[in-house]
């Protein structure tokens, strides 16, 4: 890793993470034992941890010259490995917060463990761990495969993998403390938002001089799909994070938009992280390795034009839907549920354009698991976001909303899109990477498979049924006119859900733990594979010049 | 034609950054910016009173404790609900509220009402662990709130960047946070009578843990429970549903 | 590098670009998402026409429906009322008896009695109403302020140590916290006491004990609790000789309430729930007893 670097960019890299110790050091002395203090020496362990490993290896030789004419993947390798992780930590957390809800006992009787701190690290843990990190990798992978280009950076690839894990490990060490500014999905505290804010730039103009410097003019959809995730998620993330600190050595702050304002912005990011992180991003994956495993050209260049520009568009007015029948006026919501239908279309058109790419390709899915993964994706994608605009509908939303309908549809669409896209093209991008002829076990694979379908088909039909359960038993009516249960009878009645669900995430949780041993098995056994043809970027010039780029 | 346009920007990296940009911004401005210029989004109420220091210490620890994770605080327009937990919610009622606490998911019933429900004791007993009173909970214990003494330290502080957020809070009610947040949960004491004064007659002085003179997180917890709804009455005005609006004197 | 190639399998020209092996088909948009975005827009305009909309600076457009989610729940609720009205309106007006009498009536009792009891009651007295520890079961015979519907009704409107002005005041002194006993005579009275309903406590051993309990009780207790400790319902001191404890009747919780008092907090429902709700929960809880074998 160090290896790739030359001595003055050891230098540069030594820097920075001296003066991100010094930050640490910093928060630590003003805050005391305040958690604003905790992670001023989680920062300092974190920074002075990866200072030491390139100090080991400050002296190792230099990079041959030839650097330029190569990929630049070691960071990918170590996104992909920080992704399965924070896939086991995250999932294991659902599934320990699910088992709460059915032995509330579970918790031991600590305040770190309670069911109100265990949730967002769970969230935190598979959306920004575990998918942030895959997604991280995937979009270094894809822009310079797509864009036959080296990454435009040497250490900024570093900064931006490392210093997005510093943010999701100083977001979930906060929650087991109880920093949290309640903003579902942007929870973390002020500065860790402002830390975000800056390594989420050096992305942004990592992946902009990448492109900039590709060989085909045009650029592919993929990238599309990760620049529209880049942009409109550091929009996002800033509007909704604007908030007054209570002191410059406090982990508390409050957020500068009031009651019914707060609840529209944070409404915009909330959903607009699902559309932009959970799905933009991950369409940038599906339009990559889908057409790479199955060995098809994209079946419509159209309506990709079309499915993009819809859903940036679209989504970012469907925010409301999460406010129906609040105290938001009522036009605001009227808004969000018709922008939520005709986002159907959008989405649908992209569900579409990858279906229609495996015609031809039909006997692989059948055959390869691995394509089997990236299919069921886009079936749970199209079906997620059928179910999300029907939930869109007010009348609809009087039911589902509050109720496990909507963990139903968000497992739907966090597992059987989410999570089965990503092991699909992990699947796909670990081989190539290493430059093994395979995964270790294609039988582990398809083991994974069937653990996944099951636990997820388990999980989602379960709080179909609470939720609808549940929606109906508080609105059930006597033949007088009168309500029929209490909430009480409701809470009752969703036991067995709770605890059939607790199984089907266990059996996901294995499935990614069986994922995550393929995968190094992968990287330390499987042979080697031939080079069939060379895997490096189109410099058009003699290895080692500069190369020219596009634009 | 469009597609000849798209063959244009998709083949520049910063045309089609902006294009993003342009197109992405729309849908925002239009749903966020004018729910500050028009006036009837948040209705115009006499009566609306600020949380108390304790009462917002007990936000906190609400929101620490990750409650908004089980429990929603927005009644919404709709029979079952008005029936079930009282008149719809108002924006003006989380008026004052950075963040806004109205919550997605009900794994417990909603609380924008719980004010005065139920006796402090009965909050404590719950509190300290749920299935001690309601066996069929799935709530979790919080034993170790009672023990904990309440950090007043900061709360200057806390209202302090309130009023930055435009809480209209008095510089007096901030130079006398801590000693106001000790006065609400120690009736008879000599500090008791400020905080009345400051924040209005309506506000509940009690000894909500049970226990005077520690003042501890479950006070804390326990005195914004009870204030839940009960910042105004403006949500009792205009609705057809049974309940009457709380009056603490009657 | 912009080769136009024929796609064997669907017939269909590719765009000519390629990266890194993919390409991509020049396929033109299927009519059937044509016609989606058609009817998803066309329904969208329509709604956008008929229903409150879309910002205008300091106002919004108000649709031709002119309604809005505050007019709509206001008449439901309304309609409701109404449905129930002649049902509820029989209830307030009618005698405990003739509802008693009436099988239509007390089904809603039923009914609509077990709904409110597990929203509001059944945090303090259970789901079932048999109470549990601080908190009286009100599926036995033994009532502090009187049982039967009407007296029911009267403790649920004003409330026991409640807010409400006229709220029933159940005053259990802290006679050790107090200095009133001392702990040796706290210990007695609390034996004599527990013998009451429990005769076996009383062994030839502790007669003296006994006996210097019982004086206390005289003086000091049975002022409330009647000189034979079968309480008094007008001040709802409970009756001490039975087998139905609040707070429990083992010694060490008897000396714990004698030492630090007790003032159980029964909210008032006046403000919460509707006189016609409060009537058909005196029922239910009423019932409550009866139904136990
Ligand atoms: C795991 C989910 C969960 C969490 C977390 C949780 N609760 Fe609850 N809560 C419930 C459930 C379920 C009930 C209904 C059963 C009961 O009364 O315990 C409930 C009931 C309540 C009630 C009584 C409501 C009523 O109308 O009867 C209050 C008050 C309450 N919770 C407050 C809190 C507070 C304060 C916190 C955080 C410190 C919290 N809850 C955290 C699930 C939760
Ligand atoms: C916050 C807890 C709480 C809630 C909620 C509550 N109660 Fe009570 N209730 C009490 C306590 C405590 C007492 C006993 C007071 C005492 O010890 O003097 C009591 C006493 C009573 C009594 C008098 C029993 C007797 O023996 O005379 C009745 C009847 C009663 N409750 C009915 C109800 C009904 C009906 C509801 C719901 C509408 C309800 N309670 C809700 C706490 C509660
Ligand atoms: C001023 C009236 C009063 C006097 C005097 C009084 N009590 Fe009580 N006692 C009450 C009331 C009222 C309650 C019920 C309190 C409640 O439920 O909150 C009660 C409750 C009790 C209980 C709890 C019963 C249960 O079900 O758990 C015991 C035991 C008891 N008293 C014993 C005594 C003894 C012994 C004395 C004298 C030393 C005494 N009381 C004097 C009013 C009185
Ligand atoms: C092992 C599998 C998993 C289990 C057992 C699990 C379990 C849970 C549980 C119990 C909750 C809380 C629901 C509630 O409050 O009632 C939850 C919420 C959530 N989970 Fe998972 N989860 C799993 C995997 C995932 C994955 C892979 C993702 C995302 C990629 C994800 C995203 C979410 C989100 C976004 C929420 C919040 C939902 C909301 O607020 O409505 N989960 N999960
Ligand atoms: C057309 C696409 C979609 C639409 C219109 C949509 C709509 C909705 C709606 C209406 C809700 C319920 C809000 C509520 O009642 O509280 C919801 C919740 C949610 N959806 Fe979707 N959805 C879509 C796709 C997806 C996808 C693909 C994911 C991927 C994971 C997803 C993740 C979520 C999450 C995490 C929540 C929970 C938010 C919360 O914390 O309350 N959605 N969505
Ligand atoms: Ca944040
Ligand atoms: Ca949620
Ligand atoms: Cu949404």
């Amino acid at each position: 890793m160090v290896q790739q670097l030359t001595t003055g960019e050891r230098q540069n890299a030594l820097v920075i993470l001296l003066c991100i110790f010094v930050v640490g050091l910093a928060m630590a002395a003003l805050g005391g034992f305040d958690p604003f203090g905790v992670h001023g020496v989680v920062v300092m362990l974190y920074s002075g941890g990866i200072a030491a490993l390139v100090m080991k290896h400050y002296y190792d030789p230099e990079p041959a010259p030839g650097r330029q004419s190569q990929y630049y993947d070691d960071p990918i390798k170590v996104a992909i490995a920080f992704s399965l992780a924070w896939a086991v930590f995250g999932m294991f957390m659902g599934v320990w917060t699910a088992a709460q809800l059915a032995w509330p006992d579970l918790a031991f009787d600590s305040g770190w463990s309670s069911f109100g701190r265990l949730r967002p690290t769970h969230t935190t843990g598979v959306i920004f761990g575990f998918g942030g990190n895959a997604l991280i990798a995937t979009a270094f992978h894809v822009v310079q495969r797509t864009s036959r280009a080296r990454l435009a950076g040497q250490i900024s690839p570093w900064f931006v993998l490392l210093g997005y894990n510093l943010f999701c490990i100083v977001a979930v060490t906060g929650y087991f403390m109880g920093v949290t500014q309640s903003k579902e999905y942007a929870e973390p505290e002020w500065y860790a938002d402002l830390w975000l804010v800056v390594v989420w730039v050096t992305f942004f103009l990592l992946f902009l001089a990448t492109i900039a410097r590709r060989k085909e003019p045009h650029i592919y959809v993929a990238n599309w799909y990760f620049m529209a995730f880049i942009v409109v998620v550091a929009i996002l993330h800033i509007v909704n994070n604007l908030a007054v600190p209570i002191s410059f050595a406090r982990a508390k702050s409050y957020t500068i938009w009031p009651g019914v304002q707060d609840a529209m912005v944070q409404w915009w990011y909330g959903h607009n992280a699902v559309a932009f992180f959970l799905t933009a991003g991950f369409l940038g994956m599906l339009y990559y390795y889908l057409p790479i495993r199955a060995q098809r050209p994209i079946f419509s260049y159209r309506l990709s034009i079309l499915s993009f520009w819809g859903i940036t568009f679209f989504y970012m007015w469907a925010g409301s839907h999460h406010l129906h029948y609040t105290a938001l006026p009522h036009w605001v919501q009227n808004l969000g549920m018709t922008f939520s239908v005709m986002l159907l279309v959008p989405s649908w058109a992209s569900a579409g354009n990858a279906l229609l790419t495996l015609n031809g390709a039909w006997h692989k899915v059948r055959d390869d698991a691995t394509l089997r993964f990236i299919t069921v994706a886009v079936v749970f994608y199209g079906l997620s976001t059928f179910e999300g605009s029907f939930l869109a509908i007010r009348p609809v939303n009087a039911l589902s909303h509050y109720t496990d309908w909507t963990v139903g549809h968000v497992h739907a669409g966090a597992l059987g899109w989410v999570a089965f896209i990503t092991f699909g093209s992990l699947y796909t991008l670990v081989p190539s990477l290493w430059k093994r002829e395979g995964m270790y076990s294609p039988a582990l694979v398809e083991v994974h498979f069937w653990l996944a379908v099951t636990g997820t088909l388990i999980y989602v039909f379960a709080m179909w049924n609470s939720g609808i359960l549940q929606g109906l038993m508080w609105r059930t009516y006597t033949q007088e006119g009168t309500l029929a249960y209490s909430f009480l009878d409701s809470l009752v009645a969703m036991y067995p859900y709770y605890i059939a669900r607790a199984f089907g995430g266990l059996l996901f949780l294995l499935g990614a733990m069986v994922a995550a041993f393929n995968i190094w098995m992968t990287v330390r056994e499987a042979p080697a594979a031939a080079e069939k043809q060379a895997d490096i970027p189109d410099t058009g010039l003699a290895p080692g010049a500069s190369p020219a780029p596009a634009e | 034609m469009p597609e000849l346009f798209h063959r244009k920007i998709e083949r520049t990296a910063i045309g089609f950054v902006i294009a993003i940009i342009a197109a992405a911004s729309v849908g925002g401005i239009v749903e966020i910016a004018p729910l500050f210029t028009i006036h009837q989004t948040v209705e115009d109420t006499p009566d609306m009173r600020l949380y108390t220091p304790l009462e917002l210490a007990g936000r906190d620890i609400y929101i620490r404790e990750g409650c908004y994770g089980c429990h929603s605080q927005m009644i919404r327009t709709l029979r079952d609900e008005v029936e079930r937990y009282g008149p719809y919610s108002l924006a003006v009622e989380s008026k004052y509220d950075h963040p806004m606490l109205w919550g997605s998911k009900r794994t417990g019933p909603d609380l924008a009402r719980i004010g005065g429900k139920y006796s402090d004791f009965w909050h404590v007993a719950h509190l300290t662990n749920p299935r001690d009173v309601v066996p069929e909970s799935n709530m979790p214990a919080y034993r170790w709130l009672a023990r904990t003494a309440l950090d007043t330290g900061d709360l200057g502080l806390h209202l302090r960047a309130q009023q930055a957020v435009r809480v209209p809070y008095t510089d007096e009610m901030v130079a006398n946070a801590a000693a106001d947040a000790f006065g609400q949960a120690a009736p008879n004491s000599p500090f008791a009578a400020g905080v009345t004064q400051r924040y209005g007659e309506k506000t509940q002085v009690s000894a909500f843990d049970g226990v005077v003179p520690r003042l501890t997180e479950m006070d804390a917890l326990v005195a914004y429970l009870q204030v839940l709804g009960r910042l105004t009455d403006a949500a009792y005005a205009n609705t057809a549903a049974p309940q009457q609006a709380p009056n603490p004197t009657n | 590098m912009a080769v136009e190639e024929k796609d064997p399998v669907s017939g269909q020209k590719t765009t000519g670009h390629e990266w890194n092996g993919i390409k991509e088909l020049d396929t033109p948009v299927p009519l059937g998402i044509l016609i989606f975005i058609v009817v998803t827009h066309v329904w969208a305009l329509l709604w956008w026409v008929l229903m409150p909309t879309f910002p205008l600076g300091t106002t919004y457009t108000k649709g031709i429906l002119d309604t809005d989610q505050r007019k709509i729940v206001e008449q439901d609720l309304t309609e409701a009322q109404a449905q129930r009205a002649a049902r509820m309106r029989a209830i307030e007006t009618s005698s405990y008896e003739d509802i008693l009498a009436n099988e239509d009536l007390m089904k809603l009792v039923r009914t609509t009695g077990h709904q409110l009891f597990g929203d509001n009651c059944a945090a303090c007295h259970g789901a079932d109403g048999r109470g549990r520890a601080n908190y009286p079961d009100l599926t036995d015979e033994d009532w502090l302020w009187g049982g039967g519907p009407e007296k029911i009704a009267e403790t649920m409107k004003i409330g026991i140590n409640s807010t409400h002005q006229n709220t029933r005041v159940a005053q259990m002194p802290a006679f050790g916290r107090d200095a009133i006993l001392d702990r040796n005579q706290v210990t007695n009275v609390g034996t004599y006491v527990q013998s009451l309903s429990d005769p076996a406590v009383s062994t030839a051993q502790n007669i003296e004990q006994m006996k210097a309990g019982r004086e206390i009780f005289l003086t000091t207790c049975a002022a409330c609790h009647g000189e034979d400790g079968k309480g008094n319902r007008e001040v709802g001191a409970p009756n001490l000789t039975d087998q139905h404890w609040v707070y429990g009747g083992d010694l060490q919780t008897i000396i714990n309430t004698i030492h630090g008092g007790r003032q159980g907090h029964m909210p008032t429902w006046d403000e919460r729930l509707s006189p016609a709700e409060i009537k058909i929960l005196s029922l239910y809880v009423a019932s409550l007893g009866t139904k136990q074998p």
